[in-house]
C-alpha cells in the first residue's frame, strides 16, 4: 500500500463530499433533526398516566380512595365524570389510560362483609401501559387498603400501632431520576451514527461505477486497500464530527449525565464507525448503483439498530430466540458500551466483551470489503 | 510466443476471444503494435473496439488467447502492466465535480509521479489542453473539447510509454478532433505507444496504421495506403448524376462493376478496370436515358474501403449463417 | 380520458412486474417487520434479572422474598451474601433489581414499626426499571396487605377484616389478554404502507423526470392530471395489497382479533393511501433525481413515523409535537386501525378521524398537482 495513493484518494473524497450537498445534509443535518426528533418526541416515562374517576357513591371513604390516587406519582387524575358512557368515551378517545370506577355501594359492602372492590376499566388496546397501569391501581389500593384496615381498628380500639406494615426504600442507580430521555439518546447516537456513516459510504463506489470514474481509476495501479481506506477516511473523520456533535447536544441541551471519559467513547466510537462504514462500503462495492445501494444500506442499518439494539426495547425482554438473533446485530454492542459509558462512567476494562465482537465484526467485514472490490470489469 | 520474440512490440494480441455468456464480442483477434506507432481502432458501434481496450488494460480477463502490453503478459499481471499504460475511457472519466488542478493532482498522486517532477508535469498536461488561467474551474463546466483534453493530460502525466484511448473524440466538434489528434501525434513523436478507437471513418488517415473491427473480428489491418490500394479489390469511379435511385439500380447489372453506393449526393462506383469502365459506363446508361453530368476516376477514401469491406464482411457472415 | 390513462397504469405495472427489486421490496420487508416488531418490539417487562439478600432469616422475610421468585416478573439470578455483592450484580448489570431485607425486618414488622425493604434499580433502562419498581411496590404492598389481614384476623376474628380490592373489568371489545403484540400490529399497517407507497410514489414519477420519458409524455397530448391519475391508480392499489398482506399476516400468524367492519377499515385506508400518494407526489416535484427522491423521503418520513403515536405515546411529547401530530395522516389511520380490530368502533366514532385525512388528502393532492404542473414549465 502506497501512502501517496491513498492521500490522493482521500483528498479527492474530501473534495467531493464538500462539494456535495446531499452528503453534506447526511452528515451534518440529518444528526440534528434525529437528535431533536427522538429527544423530544419520545418520551417513555409512565409517570403521570392520565386517568378518570367515576365515583358512583361519593362517600367520604370513596373520597378518601380517589386522594391516594392523586398522590400517587404515577397517575394524574384528569376527569372526574358523572356518567358510565362518559368514562368509557374517554378511554376511546384515549383521553385517559385508565377509567377507575367505584360502586354506589362501595361503603356499605364494606362495612357489611368486609370486603369491597373497585373496578379498574383498562384500554386494552395498549396492553403495554394498560398492564403496568393495572399493576400501579394495585398498589394503590393495596396502600388504601390497609389505611382502611388500621383505622377501622384503630375506632374500636384495638390500634396495631402500625402506620404501614412496609415501605419500599428504593434507590436508582445510573440514572437517578428514571427519565427515559437519558437512556435514549445515548442509545440515539448508535443509531444516527449506524444511519448516517452507512448512508456516506453506501454511494461513494456506486457513484464512481455509475459515472465512469471508476473503470478509469481501475485501470490504474491503485490496490484496492488504498481506494477502500483512500475512501473511508474521510468518513471516518465526518463520522468523529458527528460524534462530537451529538454529544454536545446530549449533554449541554438535553443534560443527559456522562460519566464516561472521553478517551474510552472515542475509540469505541471509532470502531463502531468501521464497522458501519465498511459496511456501507461493501455494499457500495457490490451493489454497482447508488439507489439501491442506499436503499439497502438503510434497510440494513435502521431496521435491525432501532428495533434489535437494545435502544429502545429491552433485549432481555425478547423471545430468546430473538435474542440469539440480536448476537449478530453489530449495533447491539456499542448502544451496550454507549450506554454504559454515559450512564456507568465505564471504561475499557468493563466493556472488554462487547468491544470483542465489535472488533471481530470490523476485522469480518473490512476483510470481505476489501475482498469483493474487483479490478476488474466483468 | 515466448518473451523475446514480442520484445519489440509493445502490444501483441494473440488470438484474442471475449465471450460474455453466450455472446461472442471478440472474435480470434490478432495483431500487433510497435513503439511509437499511431494504431487506430476503427468500426461501427458494438464492434468490440472498447472490449479489446479494455481486455488490453486487464479490465477484462480474455475467454481465450493471449495478450500482452510492454512485454507482460495481461491476464497473468494486470498490475503490472498498468504501470505502464495510460488510458482514457470513452465517458472522458474525469472528477467532474473537482477542478482542472485537483483532477491533475489526484491523479499524478495516483501514478505516484515523483513530487519534484509533478508542477512541471501539470503544467505540461494544462498548456497541451489549453487550460492556462483556468486551473480552479470545476471539470463541469468545461466544454467537450477541453474535458477531452484535459483526460489526456492526466492519462499521460506519468510518461507512460503506451496510452489507449477508447473513442477520444466521440461527440466533440470538428475542430477540437483535429487539434486532439495532433497532439497525439505529438505524443507519439516522441516514442509513445497510442493505441485509438473511433467510429469516425476519416480519423483512419490520422493514424500509422489502422485496424478495421466489425462484430467482433479483424477484418483490415494496415497503413492507410496499403487499405486503400489492396484492400479495396478494385478502382473507384466518381458519378454525379440527376435520377441516382435509378442510375443507382442500373449500375448493378452494369458490366464491370463490383457494387455501387450513394454517398453524399453522387455515387461512387467499385469496377474491375477503372479505363474500361470510363469507356463503356457512359454507353451503358445512355442505353437506359440515364445521363451522368460527371463520371471520373477519384482515389479511394478510407471510408469507401471500410463501407466495402464492412458489406462484404456482412455478406460473407450471412452466407456463413 | 380513461382511454390515455389506461396505457400509462398497465405500463407502470408492466414496469414493476420486470423490477424484481421492487417485488422483491414489497413483500419482504412487511413480512420481516411484523415479525420482528411482533416479537421484538415490547415494553412488557417478565423475567427481570434479580438478586437477593436476607440479612434477616426469618419466616417474615423469607416470605417476602419468596413472592418475589415465584413471580413471572423476577428471575432472581443471585442470592448474594453481602452488601457488596449486591452492589456488584447492579455494577455488571447481572442483575437489574437487587432486593435487600436486612437484619432485623421482622422484629420492625411484629413491633408495628414500618420495615423496609431496600430495592436497588438499575436506571439505564429507565423504562423497564420504572415498571419493574412498579411491579416490586405491587408485590410489596400485596405482602404487606395479607399481613395485615393475617395479623388483624389474629387480632380480632374474621369480622374484623377490612379489605379493599381492585377487579380488572373485561372489555369485549378491548384486549381482554393484555397480549403485547397487538398493540404493534396494527401500527405496523400504518407505518409500512406511508413509507412504501410514499417511496413507491416519489420514485416512480422522479425516475421518469431522470431518464427523459417525462418530458416525452407531457409532448404528448395527455394532460397533467390525467398523467397523475394514470401514475397514482397502481400505486393505490399496490397499497390496498400491502395492507392486505399485513393484516393477513396479522390475523393469521399473531392471530389478532378484528372484532370490526372491515368496510370501515376500507375505507380508512383508501383515504390514508390517498394522503400517502399525493406527499409521494409532493415529494417527486421538488426532485430532479432520485438520489435526492431517496434522502428527501428519509427527511420528510422520519418525523412522520415517530410522531405519529405508533410507537412513542403522543401524550408524553411536548405540546409543539402533539401539534404537529394533526398534520400527520398516519396518526389518524393508527387510530382507525386499532379501532377497527380491537375495538370495533364504526364510523359513528371515527369520523374526526376520516375527516381529518380528507382534508389532509385533500389539500396534499391539490398542492401536489399545482406544483407538478408548474414543473413542467
Amino acid at each position: 500500500m502506497r501512502w501517496r495513493r491513498l492521500k490522493a484518494i482521500a483528498v479527492k473524497e474530501v473534495l467531493q463530499t464538500w462539494r456535495d450537498p446531499r452528503s453534506l445534509m447526511i452528515a451534518l443535518l440529518l444528526p440534528f433533526t434525529q437528535m431533536f426528533l427522538f429527544g423530544y418526541g419520545v418520551n417513555l416515562d409512565l409517570q403521570h398516566l392520565p386517568i378518570c374517576t367515576f365515583d358512583r357513591e361519593g362517600s367520604q371513604l370513596s373520597q378518601d380512595l380517589l386522594k391516594h390516587f392523586q398522590a400517587s406519582l404515577y397517575f394524574a387524575i384528569v376527569h372526574n365524570v358523572k356518567a358510565y358512557p362518559e368514562i368509557v368515551a374517554a378511554i376511546d378517545r384515549a383521553d385517559c389510560r385508565v377509567g377507575i370506577v367505584i360502586p354506589p355501594d362501595f361503603s356499605e359492602r364494606l362495612n357489611d362483609s368486609g370486603t369491597a372492590s373497585v373496578q379498574a376499566i383498562l384500554d386494552g388496546t395498549d396492553d403495554n401501559t394498560a398492564n403496568i397501569a393495572f399493576g400501579y391501581a394495585a398498589s394503590v389500593v393495596s396502600g388504601f387498603s390497609n389505611d382502611v384496615q388500621l383505622s377501622w381498628l384503630d375506632r374500636q380500639g384495638r390500634t396495631l400501632q402500625q402506620v404501614q406494615p412496609m415501605t419500599v426504600q428504593s434507590r436508582v442507580w445510573f440514572n437517578e431520576d428514571l427519565v427515559s430521555r437519558n437512556f435514549i439518546i445515548p442509545g440515539l447516537v448508535a443509531v444516527i451514527m449506524a444511519l448516517v456513516g452507512a448512508q456516506l459510504t453506501s454511494l461513494t463506489v456506486a457513484r464512481e461505477w455509475e459515472r465512469g470514474t471508476m473503470e478509469l481509476l481501475v485501470s490504474t495501479p491503485v490496490q484496492s486497500s488504498e481506494v477502500m481506506f483512500g475512501k473511508l477516511i474521510p468518513y471516518l473523520m465526518l463520522g468523529w464530527l458527528d460524534a462530537a456533535f451529538c454529544l454536545v447536544i446530549a449533554v449541554l441541551w438535553f443534560e443527559v449525565p456522562f460519566r464516561g471519559t472521553l478517551l474510552t467513547l472515542f475509540l469505541t466510537t471509532t470502531l463502531f464507525l468501521a464497522v458501519v462504514l465498511s459496511i456501507g462500503y461493501l455494499l457500495s462495492v457490490v451493489i454497482r448503483s447508488q439507489v439501491g445501494a442506499s436503499q439497502i444500506a438503510l434497510v440494513v442499518t435502521l431496521l435491525p439498530t432501532t428495533l434489535l439494539s437494545g435502544y429502545v426495547f429491552p433485549i432481555d425482554q425478547m423471545p430468546s430466540f430473538i435474542q440469539d438473533v440480536t448476537y449478530v446485530i453489530y449495533s447491539r454492542y456499542y448502544v451496550t458500551i454507549i450506554k454504559a459509558i454515559f450512564l456507568k462512567g465505564a471504561g475499557i476494562s468493563e466493556l472488554l466483551m462487547p468491544i470483542l465482537f465489535l472488533v471481530v465484526y470490523a476485522v469480518a467485514v473490512v476483510a470481505l470489503a476489501a475482498r469483493a472490490f474487483r479490478k476488474r470489469l466483468d | 510466443m515466448s518473451g523475446s520474440e514480442t520484445a519489440d512490440a509493445q502490444i501483441v494480441v494473440d488470438n484474442l476471444v471475449k465471450r460474455f455468456g453466450s455472446f461472442v464480442a471478440v472474435d480470434h483477434v490478432s495483431f500487433r503494435v510497435g513503439h511509437g506507432e499511431i494504431m487506430g481502432f476503427l468500426g461501427p458501434n458494438g464492434a468490440g473496439k472498447s472490449t479489446i481496450i479494455r481486455t488490453l488494460c486487464g479490465l477484462l480477463r480474455p475467454s481465450a488467447g493471449r495478450v500482452w502490453v510492454a512485454g507482460i503478459d495481461v491476464a497473468r499481471d494486470p498490475e503490472r502492466v498498468r504501470e505502464h499504460i495510460g488510458y482514457m475511457s470513452q465517458k472522458f472519466s474525469l472528477y467532474r465535480d473537482l477542478s482542472v488542478e485537483e483532477n491533475l493532482r489526484f491523479f499524478g498522486g495516483i501514478y505516484r509521479v515523483p513530487r519534484a517532477e509533478l508542477p512541471e508535469r501539470m503544467r505540461f498536461a494544462i498548456d497541451m489542453a489549453g487550460l492556462g488561467g483556468r486551473e480552479k474551474t470545476l471539470v463541469a463546466t468545461l466544454a467537450g473539447g477541453w474535458q477531452q483534453r484535459l483526460a489526456l493530460g492526466c492519462a499521460v502525466l506519468h510518461r507512460p510509454p503506451i496510452l489507449f484511448l477508447d473513442e477520444p473524440t466521440s461527440g466533440v466538434e470538428p475542430t477540437s478532433r483535429r487539434r486532439f489528434w495532433d497532439l497525439i501525434h505529438t505524443l507519439a513523436a516522441d516514442g509513445v505507444t497510442v493505441l485509438v478507437s473511433t467510429h469516425y471513418m476519416d480519423e483512419a488517415e490520422y493514424c500509422d496504421r489502422a485496424a478495421l473491427i466489425n462484430q467482433g473480428r479483424l477484418i483490415a489491418i494496415g497503413s492507410p495506403e496499403e487499405l486503400k490500394h489492396t484492400a479495396l479489390g478494385g478502382e473507384l469511379l466518381l458519378l454525379e448524376c440527376e435520377a441516382l435511385g435509378p442510375t443507382l439500380a442500373a449500375l448493378r447489372q452494369a458490366p464491370g462493376v463490383i457494387d455501387s453506393s450513394v454517398f453524399g449526393n453522387a455515387i461512387h462506383v467499385l469496377v474491375d478496370n477503372a479505363e474500361r469502365s470510363l469507356r463503356e459506363l457512359p454507353a451503358y446508361l445512355e442505353q437506359r436515358s440515364l445521363r451522368p453530368s460527371r463520371l471520373q476516376r477519384i482515389d479511394p477514401s478510407l471510408e469507401d474501403v471500410f463501407v466495402r469491406l464492412i458489406a462484404a464482411d456482412m455478406v460473407k457472415r450471412s452466407e456463413a449463417a | 380520458m380513461f382511454a390515455r390513462i389506461r396505457p400509462i397504469v398497465i405500463k407502470e405495472f408492466l414496469e414493476l412486474k420486470r423490477d424484481k427489486g421492487a417485488r422483491f421490496l414489497l413483500v419482504v420487508p412487511p413480512i420481516i417487520q411484523m415479525l420482528l416488531f411482533g416479537y421484538a418490539a415490547s415494553y412488557e417487562v417478565y423475567h427481570v434479572s434479580t438478586s437477593v439478600l436476607d440479612l434477616d432469616h426469618s419466616q417474615e422475610s423469607r416470605e417476602l422474598i419468596s413472592r418475589f421468585t415465584s413471580s413471572s416478573r423476577f428471575d432472581v439470578v443471585k442470592v448474594a451474601q453481602s452488601q457488596y455483592e449486591i452492589d456488584e450484580t447492579i455494577d455488571t448489570s447481572a442483575a437489574a433489581v437487587a432486593l435487600v431485607v436486612h437484619a432485623g425486618f421482622a422484629e420492625l414488622l411484629r413491633k408495628g414499626q414500618a420495615a423496609p425493604l431496600q430495592v436497588i434499580v438499575d436506571g439505564t433502562n429507565s423504562n423497564t426499571a420504572l415498571i419493574a419498581l412498579g411491579y416490586v411496590n405491587t408485590i410489596a404492598a400485596g405482602f404487606a396487605q395479607d399481613y395485615l389481614t393475617d395479623l388483624t384476623r389474629r387480632v380480632q376474628g374474621a369480622q374484623g377484616m377490612r379489605q379493599v380490592q381492585v377487579t380488572l373489568e373485561q372489555r369485549p371489545w378491548f384486549n381482554p389478554d393484555l397480549n403485547g403484540r397487538w398493540f404493534f400490529v396494527p401500527g405496523v399497517m400504518g407505518t409500512l404502507t406511508l413509507v412504501m407507497i410514499v417511496n413507491l410514489t416519489a420514485f416512480a414519477v422522479v425516475r421518469e423526470r431522470e431518464v427523459g420519458t417525462l418530458e416525452q409524455i407531457m409532448v404528448s397530448p395527455i394532460r397533467p392530471a390525467e398523467f397523475i391519475l394514470g401514475k397514482t391508480v397502481p400505486f393505490f392499489l399496490i397499497g390496498l395489497g400491502e395492507v392486505a398482506l399485513v393484516v393477513a399476516v396479522g390475523l393469521l400468524w399473531f392471530r389478532v382479533p378484528f372484532v370490526g367492519n372491515p368496510f370501515v377499515l376500507l375505507l380508512g385506508t383508501a383515504l390514508f393511501l390517498l394522503s400517502t400518494l399525493a406527499l409521494g407526489l409532493l415529494i417527486s416535484t421538488v426532485c430532479s433525481t432520485q438520489q435526492q427522491a431517496f434522502a428527501t423521503n428519509f427527511f420528510v418520513l422520519n418525523p412522520f413515523f415517530i410522531l405519529s403515536g405508533f410507537s412513542f405515546p403522543i401524550a408524553s411529547m411536548p405540546q409543539v409535537l402533539q401539534w404537529f401530530t394533526y398534520l400527520n395522516p398516519l396518526r389518524y389511520y393508527l387510530i382507525v386501525i386499532r379501532g377497527t380490530f380491537l375495538k370495533g368502533v364504526g364510523v359513528n366514532v371515527l369520523w374526526p378521524e376520516f375527516l381529518a385525512m380528507a382534508i389532509i388528502a385533500a389539500v396534499l393532492l391539490t398542492l401536489s398537482i399545482l406544483r407538478f404542473r408548474k414543473s413542467l414549465e
